[in-house]
């Protein structure tokens, strides 16, 4: 059961960071891809109709965290007080910049909105990818089993902590840039037209950024957390993981030349989801490690709710599940090729 | 630690008394939505395809400022409300969990396509998603009400060896009784909301003369739901829900009524203001016997007071409650009574050369909102000092990592946040207002952006 549910808990994450980290890849590059305005109308467009849909995975991943292991959402909520709001604050700025930015028909509203909507993605990317580098790299959890952590301290990634250290600002950076070639591949796949052109030419360049800095963080990871590498061996989904990234990866750079657009978007997701799966399967069964006593991290096995509780959870959850893929491909099927100017834009008067 | 405690309470209010503004239009709108759509599917009159792509416009921005504002509220659980989600995270996680999966998925893949895909969904799939949006904030609603129901009125639970809950009765959890009656109570003032809005902004074209045919149907529209929303939500649903406390929450009764003494044919206070160094209320305009009669059925049936329970059971703000709950019990009376009139001039036809009466239906529409505020801090103050009644206390839930100081910064992040995010709501409604429901006809969505 705890098992199953780790794996649930991990599956919700894993589409939010996917399915939103593609909404704030072809967001950042609003300004980089599109000269024109009708031509930033297309990216907000092409991500347009389903953004609140992929940010409820965040939601359904904050409530199944909040019904299986209770203490751990509790713990690490808490003592990443300020960094968790600044997330929530740039989720704000995101979601409102899409809305009003298209309603008013003026280049200072214009440029206004989108200015603030490449900064909350890029913003939101670092916040995401600190998370991730976070809980891979552990908390300073005390042995009362709850920690504090400040934004910097000495950028150790050892001991004492801050939320930023060099290795978590590298993961950051990662993320910033995966997101952006994984956005950059979406952005290829749903324009036409120049947009298209720029999409691919930055798509190419930053795919490249992405296999050399995936080579950096894999020794980074080595250097803070070696033991995670000797358990990944003894995970069948972490070897799961490994297979959809270097397949994901192929897939990217097939289908990126190739013509191939949605076989490189495909790829790229599978890219992002193989190392975060990787990531959660090595992990496990911690869920918080601790920087300062490793004996005093957080398992999955000790802080799963006991009772029936999960049970029922696992009748609905597989229910709820088929729902909100119907609900996907109802709409999606609409909205499948290019974006078309005049049917996906918000009409101003 | 009380700081915390403090601050961790105002910023929850505020955030979701914020929050709940953006919902109850939602939920009030939608099914109006649904009802101009089917109009237009069946009848293929272009008046309701025109007032519905209107509404829906508003529906877009409200529904944005809705899932952005809706977001902070679930992380606080965690974030200020550590103890708390530890103690009953396995049971308020099941419908924190269920409201995002079943009702929050439908409602956000189904509500851009409302808003902006018309055309690529084509008229029997745009109406499909108008009903899927409705469905879904409905539902999302009473997802979120069972949460509050668990903690008002604890069902379906048992307490582990650890001190947590545990969930025993996934039926008795869902169902609960109090949510019955809450859901139907609070679905009826979210109507109360989208009606009266609707007849605002339908009275706005009428006394401006603009938009004659659609001002019509908006004050039509507007005004048999905002009469029979009213008279629902206060009766039965209110009544029933009055009952309910009398029942389970004795207490909360005496302090939302501002009886401190326990006694027989117990009044029911219109007016009057709560002293709570003498104990009693000053300044009372009453009607006899009633308060027994509403709340047990017959005149003389004892009413208990304040002074028959511990102080430290007591709701922690006494005053702030009675003043509450006496808000919205008198906002709801008026409503009907606003509501009574103009029916009764639309039916006589004179309902749009009563400028008198258009004026004040333009006027009314912030006072649903102000009445479903004091509803639910009625609730939420009517529960203190309990987290979960009976079980948890207020103040065992907040997380003891945090500082008074930290809460306090995020306070006022959020009121910055949420004072922009409402100058500029209310700029963008104000303008889809202004501009009125002609001229965004299918046609009207072309051509904008290739000069």
């Amino acid at each position: 059961m705890v098992e199953t549910w780790y794996a649930i808990v991990s599956f919700m994450l894993v589409m939010f960071v996917v399915l939103d980290g593609l909404d704030m890849g072809a967001g950042m590059l609003s300004y980089l891809v599109g000269k024109t305005d009708a031509e930033r109308r297309m990216v907000v467009a092409a991500i347009g109709p389903l953004w609140s849909w992929h940010e409820v995975w965040l939601v359904g991943f904050g409530g199944t965290l909040l019904v299986a292991f209770p203490n751990i959402l509790a713990v690490t909520f808490s003592g990443f007080y300020l960094a968790l709001f600044l997330l929530l604050w740039a989720l704000v700025g995101r979601g409102v910049s899409i809305e009003v930015s298209g309603r008013i028909e003026d280049s200072l509203w214009r440029t206004g909105w989108d200015f603030a909507f490449v900064a909350s993605n890029i913003l939101l990317a670092i916040l995401v990818g600190a998370a991730l580098g976070n809980v891979v790299r552990g908390v300073p959890l005390s042995s009362d089993g709850k920690f504090t952590v400040p934004f910097f301290t000495n950028f150790s990634p050892h001991g004492q902590v801050g939320i930023l250290d060099w290795y978590t600002v590298s993961v950051a950076v990662f993320t910033l840039v995966t997101f952006a070639a994984h956005g950059a591949n979406a952005l290829v796949l749903k324009t036409e037209g120049p947009v298209h052109e720029r999409s691919l030419r930055l798509a190419r360049f930053l795919w490249k950024a992405v296999i050399l800095l995936l080579a950096v963080i894999t020794v980074e990871t080595w250097q803070v957390r070696s033991e995670l590498f000797s358990g990944m061996i003894h995970q069948p989904f972490a070897w799961l993981g490994l297979i959809l990234v270097f397949g994901g990866l192929a897939a990217v750079l097939a289908g990126l030349p190739g013509k191939q657009e949605a076989l490189a978007v495909v790829g790229s997701c599978a890219f992002i989801a193989g190392l975060m799966i990787a990531g959660a399967a090595a992990v496990f069964p911690i869920m918080l490690h601790s920087t300062l006593a490793p004996e005093d991290s957080l398992s999955a096995y000790q802080n799963a709710a006991a009772g029936h509780g999960l049970a029922i959870a696992l009748v609905w959850w597989p229910v709820a599940l088929i729902f909100s893929v119907v609900y996907f491909l109802f709409i999606y099927k609409h909205y499948t090729g290019k974006v078309k100017l005049s049917e996906d834009t918000q009409s101003p008067y | 630690m009380e700081e915390t405690l403090f601050w961790s309470r105002l910023q929850f209010a505020f955030t979701l008394t914020y929050h709940y503004l953006f919902p109850q239009l939602t939920m009030g709108l939608a099914w109006i939505l649904v009802f101009l759509k089917w109009r237009h599917l069946r009848a293929g009159d272009e008046r309701y395809g025109d007032a519905a792509r209107f509404w829906a416009r508003i529906f877009g921005i409200n529904f944005a400022v809705g899932v952005v504002t809706g977001i902070p509220m679930e992380f606080q659980f965690g974030t200020n409300w550590a103890a708390f989600s530890k103690f009953s995270g396995n049971i308020i996680g099941q419908t924190l969990a269920m409201e995002g999966m079943f009702a929050f998925f439908l409602e956000s893949a189904m509500v851009g396509a409302m808003v902006w895909g018309e055309k690529r969904l084509g008229p029997r799939n745009h109406f499909l998603a108008t009903l899927g949006v409705a469905f879904g904030s409905w539902l999302s609603g009473y997802f979120i009400l069972v949460t509050n129901a668990f903690m008002q009125h604890p069902a379906g639970y048992s307490v582990a060896a650890d001190g947590t809950l545990r969930l025993e009765s996934f039926s008795r959890f869902l169902l609960n009784p109090w949510v019955l009656v809450m859901f139907l109570h609070n679905q009826c003032a979210a109507v109360v909301t989208g009606s009266f809005v609707v007849a605002a902004v339908g009275a706005f074209y009428a006394l401006r003369g603009t938009h004659q045919k659609q001002a019509s149907l908006f004050l039509k529209i507007g005004t048999v739901t905002g009469l029979c929303a009213s008279l629902l939500v206060a009766f039965p649903t209110g009544d029933q829900q009055a009952k309910m406390v009398a029942k389970h929450q004795p207490v909360t009764l005496a302090g939302m009524e501002g009886h401190f003494h326990t006694s027989t044919g117990v009044e029911l206070n219109i007016i009057g203001q709560p002293d709570m160094d003498q104990q009693r209320l000053d300044n009372v305009i009453y009607v006899p016997d009633a308060l027994s009669f509403l709340a047990f059925g017959h005149l003389n049936a004892s009413v208990q007071g304040l002074d028959a329970f511990p102080k430290d059971a007591w709701p922690t703000n006494i005053a702030l409650l009675y003043y509450a709950f006496h808000i919205m019990a008198g906002l709801g009376t008026l409503f009907i009574l606003l509501m009574v009139l103009a029916n009764f001039q639309r039916w006589r036809g004179r309902l749009e050369q009563s400028r008198g009466l258009l004026w004040a239906l333009m006027l009314a529409f912030p006072f649903p909102y102000i009445a479903t505020t004091a509803g639910w801090m009625t609730a939420e103050l009517g529960r203190q000092p309990w987290l979960v009644y009976n079980l948890f206390r207020t103040s065992q839930g907040v997380s003891d990592v945090l500082n008074g100081g930290n809460v306090l910064f995020t306070l006022i992040g959020f009121v910055g946040l949420y004072f922009v995010l409402g100058v500029l709501y209310l700029f963008m409604i104000g303008r889809e207002i202004g501009h009125g429901p002609q001229g965004i006809s299918l046609a009207g969505q072309l051509e904008v952006f290739h000069g």
